[in-house]
């Protein structure tokens, strides 16, 4: 994984020392709330409901074990012994003291990490693909292009302050598990007919007020030129984006109101005078040396694909055997595995982790895990090479750590933003959803029966809970100062991206997992073949659940 | 934010957050800023609400705090006064989702 | 430029000679600042005047078409002042740089508005070299300001090809 060069170290140190100067000059009442705010902002320090909360990134949501240990540090010394894996493969601290965060800050400093430009209308942390690298048929790891990406958009002078955020997305897989379709820009990794790197960009996507599916722009960028092509995007964006309305100033707002065709028109014109400078032409070099540290980890060549430690654990542990079914993956290289960390536990807070089970997972990186994890879009994490002969190993010290239950992509795998029970923008609570979801379907068989199925739950319109690309979404709403769900189905992140379809009427607290149990009865009724959820959603469409579901 | 509806509202009170720690903090009768909800001053009717809020955001209140706002309050027979909204109540006491965390660790 | 203002121009202190004119003010010999509008509108009369002149370019929507607009005028100013209304109307940063960079207008490029610390070193990478600032604050503050973040990844309207490029020599 990447390594900060001295360059790297004194910008993060830079930004550190600047942002000790101005908490030192807000407190001492030099600056106001209002001007010390979108600096604060800048720098991942929400104000929340209990506390200030602190975003801290996780370039392309990879880690190393010093890092997860320095983030479970982080957990004991300034805040409350737990944190938070987002959406956007982040993490939050719920409790920080904003006069002790600049000290925080230096320690994340000391490991090659920051909290920058992680909240504020600026170009957020750039995400990505949990497997990459580790799974088979990927056109280029989208790392590469994502820290290049990272570089070249921290502390630009000029999209500072944007109209809104900026989320940026890369794929560099047929399947795409980094939702691209559903950021301002989001990438995916091609080749030409010459073989050559090139991206296809997407513009325009996001979820929140107003979903939409990102637009194609560009079939193929090259990869020399993909600074520049950004550049122009970013700049039509910051002079043309609405500044009126905060619920109108995403991007996805500008492509909607201008038109695709325009859009493109505006870019292209933009890119072609950007373009004509050379200024932003990479050199191979920089590709070159930033390609390096994401090359293969030292794999054994030797491994066969099966191993016959692995088969007979299987035999003796059926525990085992579902959690090998569910949450273990198929790695490129013969005789290892992707595996999969659910931060879900039954009952449980979705994506939080104590300080100790932080402590473990890092533990594991570095002894069965080429010292790599990865953080998911779905609050959980990722080993990505783990030999197929240390799964059992690997599997106990997870289960010792309530990190080992066996529910990727099952029910009881939901998303849910933090909600009211932390957040400032929220109108309802989403993690007691996530919780009675879960201890209503926590019975595996069942689970296994029902198969794949995203259940994703927002607190409010804002969409942190991404509900709208949940194949079973749920929107928590305040009326007349009481929570209630409203659901939608068919949503997707993918590469068939598609937006879910609101059932009607919402759903008090006590009915809304008795309606989840009724759309999860009618899918099991209706079901053909091998159908997901999502598959019969699409083929039969939202009459028959909608019926079956507002049926007296 | 959301759930800020302090209109109509006959009895409210002043919340903020402190400016060190985040900590959720409320207007006291003596100019104080206290963590408790229960040591919260509370004003009825509109004109008064209006003055308790001038009352504790002076020039330099965010020296102290950040975030100040009216909150509507509903009597609560002996226990004096409850906050009205699921917000709150949540700011009040601390998360539902852990028990162990907030305000409502300490009582 | 409101009273309680100083000016910095290339990190000196400045007298202010200029005078931001109304629409129907009566211009004079005096430096003056007008409305591109009004430029437009009065060119062929204004490149007969030979007096400093300057415009000052508006953040609102319009703003992309008009730092197209006073293209052709360049030469004819001394002084282009971008309006920042609100911190968070970053609409004149890539203004700037359009200035500077496409257009390569040699001149002054003012900030003028809310114009705060933290902005103070973006905006000059973005070819801003004049700053209408709050007159409380010390020049070795701005000096300061200036140099918060020591390097850049990124190349902007100053001469920094940044750090992606300089890593390797280029």
């Amino acid at each position: 994984m990447y390594r900060y060069d001295e360059f790297d170290h004194q910008m993060v140190a830079d930004r550190v020392e600047q942002f000790r100067g101005q908490v030192a000059r807000r407190v001492a009442g030099e600056i106001t709330e209002d001007a010390f705010k979108p600096l604060r902002l800048m720098n991942g320090v929400y104000l929340q409901l209990h506390a200030y909360m602190l975003r801290v990134a996780i370039p392309y949501g990879t880690l190393s074990s010093k890092q997860m240990h320095m983030l479970a540090h982080i957990a004991r010394k300034y805040d409350r012994g737990y944190s938070h894996f987002t959406t956007r493969q982040n993490i939050q601290y719920n409790w920080p003291a904003l006069d002790r965060i600049p000290d925080l800050l230096e320690e994340l400093a000391s490991v090659e990490m920051h909290a920058i430009q992680t909240s504020g209308n600026c170009i957020r942390n750039v995400t990505s693909d949990q497997y990459a690298g580790a799974v088979a048929d990927e056109i280029e790891d989208p790392r590469i292009i994502s820290e290049i990406i990272r570089q070249w958009s921290t502390f630009h002078p000029e999209f500072t302050y944007l109209p809104r955020k900026f989320k940026i997305a890369v794929t560099g897989h047929k399947n795409d598990r980094a939702a691209i379709k559903l950021h301002d820009i989001g990438i995916v990794i091609v080749k030409n007919d010459a073989g050559e790197i090139g991206y296809e960009v997407h513009v325009g996507g996001g979820q929140g007020r107003t979903p939409f599916i990102a637009k194609k722009m560009s079939d193929f960028v090259p990869a020399a030129q993909l600074l520049a092509y950004l550049e122009a995007v970013m700049r039509v964006y910051n002079m043309l984006g609405r500044r009126d309305n905060s619920y109108k100033a995403r991007i996805k707002i500008l492509v909607h109101e201008t038109g695709e065709e325009e859009m493109r028109r505006l870019v292209e014109e933009e890119f072609a005078k950007i373009d004509a400078t050379q200024m932003l032409t990479v050199p191979q070099a920089e590709i070159d040396r930033i390609t390096a540290y994401f090359a293969d980890p030292d794999f054994d060549a030797s491994l066969p694909a099966d191993s016959a430690a692995l088969a007979e654990a299987r035999q003796a542990d059926k525990a085992f055997d579902h959690w090998v079914n569910t949450n273990v993956v198929d790695h490129k290289k013969d005789g290892y595995a992707i595996v999969n960390i659910s931060l879900k536990p039954i009952g449980g807070v979705p994506g939080d982790a104590t300080d100790a089970q932080i402590d473990a997972v890092a533990e594991l990186a570095k002894t069965y895990s080429f010292d790599e994890v990865r953080v998911t879009h779905e609050q959980n994490l990722t080993l990505p090479h783990v030999k197929r002969d240390d799964l059992k190993a690997v599997y106990d010290v997870l289960a010792a750590n309530q990190l080992a239950t066996p529910n990727i992509s099952m029910i009881s795998d939901a998303i849910a933003c933090p909600g009211l029970d932390y957040c400032d923008l929220a109108n309802a609570r989403s993690i007691p959803l996530a919780q009675e979801i879960s201890n209503r379907f926590q019975d595996l068989e069942r689970q296994y029966d029902i198969g794949e199925l995203k259940v994703k739950i927002s607190g409010c319109i804002n969409a942190c809970g991404h509900h709208h690309v949940g194949h079973i979404g749920v929107l928590g709403v305040d009326k007349k100062g009481t929570e209630f769900y409203q659901i939608s189905l068919g949503g997707s992140a993918d590469e068939n991206a598609s937006l879910g379809d609101i059932t009607g009427r919402a759903f008090t607290e006590d009915t809304i997992v008795d309606a989840i149990e009724t759309l999860v009865t009618s899918y099991i009724d209706m079901r053909q073949d091998d159908e997901r959820f999502i598959d019969t959603y699409r083929r039969v469409g939202m009459q028959p659940f909608k019926e079956r579901l507002y049926a007296e | 934010m959301a759930q800020h509806s302090a209109k109509g509202a006959r009895f409210q009170a002043v919340t903020a957050n402190r400016l060190t720690d985040g900590e959720v903090v409320y207007f006291t009768a003596d100019g104080q800023w206290a963590e408790n909800f229960t040591a919260a001053e509370v004003v009825e009717g509109a004109e008064a609400a209006d003055a308790l809020f001038a009352r504790a955001t002076p020039a330099d209140f965010e020296s102290r705090v950040l975030g100040a706002y009216l909150f509507e309050v509903l009597e609560d027979g002996a226990a004096g006064y409850k906050p009205a909204s699921v917000r709150e109540n949540i700011r009040a006491k601390g998360p539902t989702i852990r028990l162990d965390l907030g305000k409502q660790a300490a009582i | 430029m409101r009273s309680n203002r100083q000016l910095i121009i290339d990190a000196q202190a400045a007298d202010n000679i200029w005078n931001y004119l109304d629409e129907d003010a009566g211009l004079d010999d005096t430096p003056s600042i007008i409305s591109l509008d009004r430029l437009e509108a009065e060119s062929d009369s204004l490149r007969q005047r030979n007096a400093p002149l300057g415009v000052i370019i508006r953040a609102g929507e319009k703003q992309g078409e008009d730092i197209h607009r006073v293209a052709p005028f360049l030469d004819m100013l001394q002084v282009v002042a971008l309006e920042f209304p609100i911190y968070r109307n970053g609409r004149s940063f890539s203004s700037a740089r359009i200035l500077r960079q496409e257009l390569c207008f040699a001149g002054e490029i003012r900030a003028t508005g809310d114009v705060l610390h933290d902005q103070w070193q973006a905006m000059a990478r973005c070819g801003i070299n004049a700053f209408e600032i709050d007159a409380k604050i010390s020049l070795d503050e701005f000096t300061q300001a200036l140099g918060e973040l020591s390097d850049a990844y990124q190349p902007a309207a100053d001469q920094q090809r940044g750090i992606l490029w300089r890593r390797h020599g280029l």
